[in-house]
């Protein structure tokens, strides 16, 4: 019925935009509109119906209809609606307004459009380049049909740098990456700092690119892409997995038997334990608490080896199939299971009470990095930032997918918005995790993991997936396609979002505060920069003796 | 006498370098023990100052002169303090030296960090070099504030009579005294650069700040230095504040003695596993709430309460 609704009043505002509308299940609409419409029906979805904005997908279509394709996702998370509202664009016209100066979430999906398919973003507020190599020429755009997966351009200018904003007057600037101990991997924020407190900041990432999108659509196929999928990420792997699972499922009108669906939610949720107990413990560590950091890793460890015995690897559990998973639980692994559930509990409630009674963390933790209710809704926030903020979100309520309609948990949601309620909430999901194990547990029934399916996959389906990873929601769009592989699968990670709030995150803030604002979101740099065509550096083969290396670093400075 | 002040200031010298990085190893292992982990050897600083002072020497700063210069100046100075105290036994040079000097001494250590940042020119050398400068402006004054109050109490700069617990006087309940005490105590981790209040360095924030630039032997005579320092400042705590027993000779006041360093770099050790790092401005408030108290307890001293 809320599909139905949406669309009657869609019809009765917009009438002529819309070329047609698909509601291929009750939480799903696929609104087709005319390019010169899509700004003011997105406008209307984000602005008036109160839709959460998900991420823009941009296909090239051009084979199969000669045209471009682009899609926005929005979510209604209070109706338990996904949506996206796609249009087409002509091959001779590859330009589209930009729906950012409405919808600011879509700042970077948008220059990602341009970026790597080629469709220029028209009124975009921040025309610059995200992803591609400052020095990749003009004009070759990696996601397009036409270009090879180890395509490599001609005129790759080494010598061409980004061009930063000015830094506002009376401010130095501070450069915080590509490299620091607490980034983990390579991003670079430009910090504009008068004195000690950060006035503004611009960021340039994208520096680990490794073509996956691409990869998928043009090397392998169906059942391969759940393991690259993994790869994503080392920390959410398994979020992945299932996502792109689910949405090639969805795709398809296919179902995975009720106990696959079962040890999905089961695998999920001890990603979520591991997951969260080292972020904990990544958090202290960059306040300069190491005792707890420590400790949390003690207390995760355990998690590790029971998900190493379930699947055989401490992370990426090459969980799904399409249809299925590949592995059963045993009764002797859900016996442990039960056990390691139990002493993690005990031990974590030690640990809450420590923490939430600790003022010297709570001085460095509360008011630093707010993100309050009204930045989440215009940047689209989701995850433990969006629930620190009050705002309750979780795909696994508002959303379900797997096994999440059949076990009882509370949505954990902290008042504040700063790094204080982000810890809060953490901490605490971390039983409702278990829970959730534990009735999973108690309810899954014998039977097949593994659906049989005979025929191809249809071609052209739309299928969409939101799972809720730890650090929020993660999103995956796919066109299914031929030579069984998808035409087009879009992969938008929670930090792509949240990440984008980080410099109002840290505006008049004190420098200090920087590196646990950053961490308080757990970037997954990885997750962002997720696909690219090849490595430029290494693509020109030369290897380089240590001599010349140091030579070279030292030659480095001026 | 010339011979026997040389000799007693190189068996000083000698002495707290031969034991700086036993104190280190001690804080290491003990911290991992509280952190459930098994922890380096405890010898493990030792061979990790020899791995640092065989490796090639890079010059990476803008002043590699001034980088170099704070280096060795860093280990000279807390060495040289080293030379004013009482390590179990006489002041080698009781006759020569002064709290005066004391004070200047501990503020020379400092002024090193601050070469060394500004030295290396760096953004985030310069960063700990400005944090550097605004902890030791405020923190400077508490240690000269004691040595001031055991100076008027005793009514004497000499070191061996200042560095005789000298800051509780002679009559009555102490009341100036046991405030200092208190907030030396309060202020200790900052001076030897511990967490929660090893700001100017702060890994996870500003990459060791000054000391970014610095590797292989110039860095260990600067991790020596820090190790020294631990060492030295406790003794100097030892001997300023809780200096009973250490007049009963040899060998029972030389164990009583370098048994209280040892509960001092225990008590850093525990401090820094149960805190996180304070923020800079957090940091100074600190600071200034304990430099209120230590003044106040400085006008006591001048009525000698």
């Amino acid at each position: 019925m809320v599909a139905r609704d949406l669309l009657n009043r869609l019809k009765e505002r917009l009438g002529p935009a819309l070329l047609r509308v698909d509601t291929p299940a009750d939480d799903r609409i696929f609104i087709h509109v005319e390019r010169d419409a899509i700004r003011a029906v997105c406008r209307h979805v984000f602005r008036d119906l109160g839709a959460r904005y998900v991420i823009s997908i941009g296909a090239d279509d051009r084979p199969f209809s000669g045209e471009y394709l682009v899609a926005h996702d929005f979510a209604f998370d209070a109706t338990h609606l996904l949506g996206s509202v796609v249009t087409r664009v002509p091959e001779s016209d590859p330009r589209l307004d930009s729906i950012t100066p409405d919808v600011p979430a879509a700042n970077w999906a948008e220059r990602e459009l341009r970026d790597l398919v080629g469709i220029e973003p028209v009124g975009h507020i921040e025309p610059k380049r995200l992803i591609l190599p400052d020095g990749w020429p003009e004009g070759a755009h990696p996601l397009r049909k036409d270009v090879a997966w180890n395509f490599v351009p001609e005129g790759y200018d080494p010598e061409r740098e980004f061009k930063f904003g000015e830094p506002p007057p009376g401010c130095t600037v501070v450069p915080f990456g590509p490299f620091h101990p607490t980034l983990d991997e390579p991003a670079h924020f430009r910090l504009y700092v008068e004195g000690e407190v950060v006035r503004g900041c611009e960021y340039r990432g994208f520096m680990v690119h490794r073509g996956i999108e691409k990869l998928a659509e043009s090397v392998l196929s169906y059942n391969d892409i759940p393991m690259a999928a993994e790869r994503i990420c080392g920390i959410c792997g398994c979020v992945h997995n299932v996502a792109y699972a689910q949405a090639v499922e969805e795709a398809a009108v296919l179902r995975a038997p009720p106990r696959a669906e079962y040890i999905r939610t089961i695998m999920l949720e001890i990603e979520r334990l591991h997951s969260h107990l080292l972020w904990v413990g990544l958090a202290c560590h960059i306040l300069g608490f190491d005792t707890l950091f420590m400790q949390s890793f003690r207390i995760r460890e355990p998690v590790m080896w029971i998900a190493e015995k379930i699947s055989g690897n401490r992370k990426t559990y090459a969980l799904c199939l399409i249809g299925g998973v590949r592995w059963d639980l045993t009764l002797e692994l859900i016996a442990e299971l039960r056990r390691v559930l139990d002493a993690l509990e005990v031990e974590w409630r030690a640990v809450i009470k420590a923490v939430l009674g600790d003022k010297n963390l709570q001085q460095r933790a509360r008011g630093v990095g707010v993100a309050d209710r009204s930045l989440v809704e215009e940047l689209s926030l989701i995850g433990p930032v969006a629930r620190a903020a009050g705002v309750p979100l979780d795909c696994r309520r508002d959303h379900p997918y797997a096994a999440y309609d059949r076990v009882e948990f509370e949505v954990v949601t902290h008042e504040g918005g700063d790094v204080w309620a982000r810890i809060v909430v953490r901490m605490k999901e971390v039983f409702e995790s278990i829970e959730i194990i534990r009735q999973c547990l108690d309810k899954m029934e014998p039977g097949p993991i593994q659906l049989a399916i005979a025929d191809e996959l249809p071609v052209g389906r739309y299928g969409l997936s939101s799972v809720e990873a730890p650090r929020g929601e993660s999103h995956h769009f796919v066109i299914t396609g031929e030579n069984h592989r998808p035409r087009r699968w879009r992969v938008r990670a929670p930090t792509y979002q949240n990440l984008q709030a980080v410099p109002a995150m840290i505006k008049d803030q004190q420098l200090a505060d920087m590196t646990i604002t950053l961490g308080s979101i757990d970037p997954c740099f990885s997750c962002t920069d997720r696909f690219e065509i090849v490595d430029l550096e290494t693509s020109a083969t030369r290897v380089w003796s240590a001599e010349e290396l140091a030579r070279l670093a030292r030659a480095g400075r001026r | 006498m010339e011979l026997l002040t040389i000799l007693g200031c190189v068996a000083n010298a000698g002495l707290v370098l031969a034991l700086a990085p036993l104190g280190e190893g001690v804080l290491r292992k003990v911290t991992a023990r509280l952190q459930s982990r098994q922890g380096p050897p405890l010898l493990q600083p030792y061979f990790d100052l020899l791995k640092l002072l065989g490796k090639e020497d890079i010059e990476s700063g803008e002043t590699p002169r001034v980088q170099r210069g704070a280096g060795y100046l860093a280990l000279a100075t807390v060495l040289t303090v080293a030379c004013l105290l009482p390590l179990g036994f006489r002041t080698p040079l009781a006759g020569v030296g002064d709290v005066i000097l004391l004070v200047y001494l501990i503020t020379l250590a400092g002024i090193c960090t601050l070469l060394a940042g500004w030295g290396a020119g760096s953004t985030y050398a310069l960063l700990g070099s400005s944090r550097e400068m605004m902890t030791m402006m405020a923190l400077e004054p508490l240690f000269a504030v004691s040595l001031v109050a055991g100076a008027v109490q005793t009514g004497s700069c000499q070191v061996d009579r200042v560095l005789d617990g000298s800051v509780y006087g002679t009559g009555g309940v102490p009341w100036s005294g046991l405030i200092l005490l208190m907030t030396m105590a309060l202020a200790f981790p900052a001076f030897v650069q511990r967490l929660p209040f090893d700001v100017a360095e702060a890994e996870t924030e500003i990459m060791e700040g000054a000391l970014i630039e610095y590797s292989g032997p110039k860095l260990a005579l600067f991790k020596y230095a820090q190790m020294v320092k631990l060492l030295v400042y406790s003794a100097l705590f030892v001997a300023l504040f809780v200096p009973w027993g250490s007049d009963r000779g040899f060998p029972l006041g030389w164990v009583l003695f370098w048994g209280k360093v040892l509960v001092m770099v225990l008590l850093v050790t525990a401090v820094a596993a149960s805190h996180a790092r304070y923020r800079i401005d957090q940091a100074l408030r600190h600071f200034a709430r304990l430099l209120a108290f230590a003044v106040g307890a400085l006008v006591l001293a001048c009525y000698g309460l």
